[in-house]
C-alpha cells in the first residue's frame, strides 16, 4: 500500500472514531504523534478523501470540520451486500465467493464429499 | 437457401444447443477449453444469424424485378440490423461503465476499511465474521477481499488454497471472460436470450480458480476452504459461502483422468471449429462469392 493509501485509511479511522466532527488541527492531533505529520499534509488527505466522497465537511467560523460521508458499519455493509448480490446475479464486478443459503441436504451432501476428500490417502 | 439455412443455424446456437450444453457436465473436465467453447457457440451464433439477415436483404433485391415491397422489406431488414448492433453497443457500454464504476467504488471502501495484510501486498481483511473471499480485478493492481471471520475459521493451508483461487481469477483475467458474457447477455434480445452462457462461463471460471489452487495445495486443503467458506457448518438460514461447492467438491471427490481431461479438451475445441469453421465454409463463402457476381 502506498504512504498515501495508508494515510488516507488512519485519517478515516480517525474520523470513524470520533463522535463529532474534526478539524484538521484535532484530526492532526489524534494521528500518531511519531508520525511527524504537516498540516498540510493531513488537509490533503481529507480533502482527497472529499473527492473520493469519503468524506464530507461543513463550515464552522473560519476553518472545515470534516466527518464520514459513511459510517463504517455501512460501508461494510454495502461491500458485503454488493459481494451477496452479485454472488447471484451480474456477477462482472468482483468475483465473489459466498453467500447464499445451505438447505441442511445440500450440507449433508457437502459433508459427504469432504469427508471422502480428507480420507483418501494420497499417493 | 443460404438465409434459411444460417437462419436455422443461428436459432439452434441460439437456444437449444445451450440448453443441452448447460446440461453436460463433461467440460467441467477442461475448464479452459469449455470456456472457449461458449465463446464460440456466441460468436457462431452471432455470426449466423447476421449472415442470415445480410443474405436475405440481398436476396430481396437481386432476385427477379424489383417490387416496392421487396426495397421496403430489404430497407426493413437493414433497420433491424442497425438496431441490433446499436443494441450490442449500447449494452455494452452499459455493462462495462456499471462495472467499472462499482468496482472502483469497491476498492475504494476496501482500500480504506480493510487490514492490509504484512506479507502479502493485494490482500484486505476486513473485520467480518460473515465468511466471504472474492477479488476486485484491476491491471496490475488487483485486490484480494477476505474477511477476518475466513481467516479465523481456516487452517493455513486452506486459506492458502482460496488466495491461490483468487489469484488465478487475476492472473487469468476471469473478468474480462464474465463481461464479455455479461454484455452478450444484456445484448441479446430476449427471445433468444438463455442465462446458460453466462451462468456456465461463471462455473467454468471457478473450476479454472480451483484447479490452480489445487496445484500448489493440494487437493485437501481446497476441499475445507470450499466447505468452509460454503457454510455448511453455519446454522440453517443464516448466510453461507458458496459459488457451486457441491459440484466443485464433486469433482475434488471423483479426480479426472489425463485421458478423460484430454478428452473433454478436444471435444470443446473441436466443437469450437466446427461451429465456427462449419458455418463459414459450407454457406458463408459461397454465399459472399455469389454476392459479389451478382453486385
Amino acid at each position: 500500500m502506498t504512504r498515501l493509501g495508508e494515510l488516507e485509511r488512519s485519517v478515516m479511522n480517525v474520523l470513524w472514531d470520533s463522535s463529532a466532527p474534526m478539524t484538521v488541527r484535532d484530526v492532526l492531533d489524534s494521528l500518531d504523534e511519531d508520525r511527524g505529520l504537516a498540516y498540510t499534509t493531513v488537509m490533503t488527505v481529507l480533502d482527497r478523501l472529499g473527492t473520493k466522497e469519503m468524506v464530507q465537511r461543513e463550515r464552522d467560523g473560519r476553518a472545515f470540520r470534516y466527518s464520514p460521508a459513511i459510517s463504517r458499519d455501512e460501508a461494510t455493509s454495502e461491500l458485503l451486500n454488493d459481494a451477496l448480490e452479485q454472488a447471484g446475479g451480474d456477477r462482472t464486478a468482483a468475483l465473489v465467493h459466498f453467500a447464499r443459503t445451505v438447505d441442511p441436504s445440500e450440507a449433508e451432501a457437502l459433508r459427504a464429499a469432504l469427508d471422502e476428500i480428507l480420507a483418501r490417502t494420497d499417493p | 437457401m443460404t438465409p434459411v439455412w444460417l437462419g436455422l443455424i443461428g436459432l439452434a446456437l441460439a437456444l437449444p444447443v445451450p440448453a443441452l450444453l448447460a446440461r453436460a457436465t463433461w467440460p467441467h473436465l477442461a475448464p479452459a477449453a469449455g470456456i472457449v467453447l461458449w465463446q464460440s457457440l456466441a460468436l457462431a451464433a452471432v455470426l449466423a444469424i447476421s449472415g442470415s439477415a445480410t443474405a436475405t436483404a440481398l436476396w430481396l433485391v437481386t432476385h427477379d424485378e424489383l417490387t416496392w415491397w421487396r426495397v421496403a422489406l430489404h430497407f426493413t431488414l437493414l433497420a433491424i440490423g442497425v438496431l441490433v448492433w446499436a443494441r450490442f453497443w449500447w449494452a455494452a457500454w452499459q455493462v462495462l461503465s456499471e462495472t467499472a464504476t462499482r468496482r472502483a467504488r469497491n476498492r475504494r471502501l476496501v482500500d480504506l476499511l480493510g487490514e492490509p495484510h504484512g506479507a502479502l501486498p493485494a490482500v484486505r481483511i476486513l473485520a467480518e465474521q460473515t465468511p466471504v473471499a472474492y477479488c476486485i480485478p484491476r491491471l496490475g493492481d488487483s485486490r484480494v477481499v477476505i474477511s477476518s471471520g475466513t481467516v479465523d475459521s481456516l487452517d493455513d493451508d486452506s486459506l492458502q488454497a482460496v488466495l491461490e483461487h483468487e489469484r488465478a481469477h487475476v492472473h487469468l483475467r476471469h473478468d474480462l471472460v464474465l463481461e464479455a458474457f455479461g454484455v452478450l447477455h444484456r445484448a441479446f434480445p430476449h427471445p433468444l436470450r438463455t442465462d446458460a452462457p453466462l451462468r456456465q462461463s461463471q462455473i467454468l471460471v471457478e473450476l479454472m480458480a480451483d484447479d490452480a489452487a489445487r496445484r500448489t495445495t493440494g487437493d485437501k486443503a481446497l476441499a475445507r476452504a470450499i466447505f468452509t467458506l460454503a457454510g455448511a457448518d453455519a446454522p440453517p438460514g443464516t448466510l453461507g459461502a458458496g459459488g457451486d461447492p457441491l459440484l466443485r467438491l464433486e469433482r475434488l471427490r471423483s479426480p479426472a483422468t489425463p485421458l478423460a481431461r484430454g478428452a473433454s479438451a478436444a471435444a470443446s475445441l473441436v466443437l469450437s471449429a466446427v461451429v465456427i469453421v462449419g458455418p463459414t465454409l459450407t454457406l458463408a463463402v459461397p454465399w459472399i462469392h455469389h454476392a459479389l457476381t451478382v453486385l
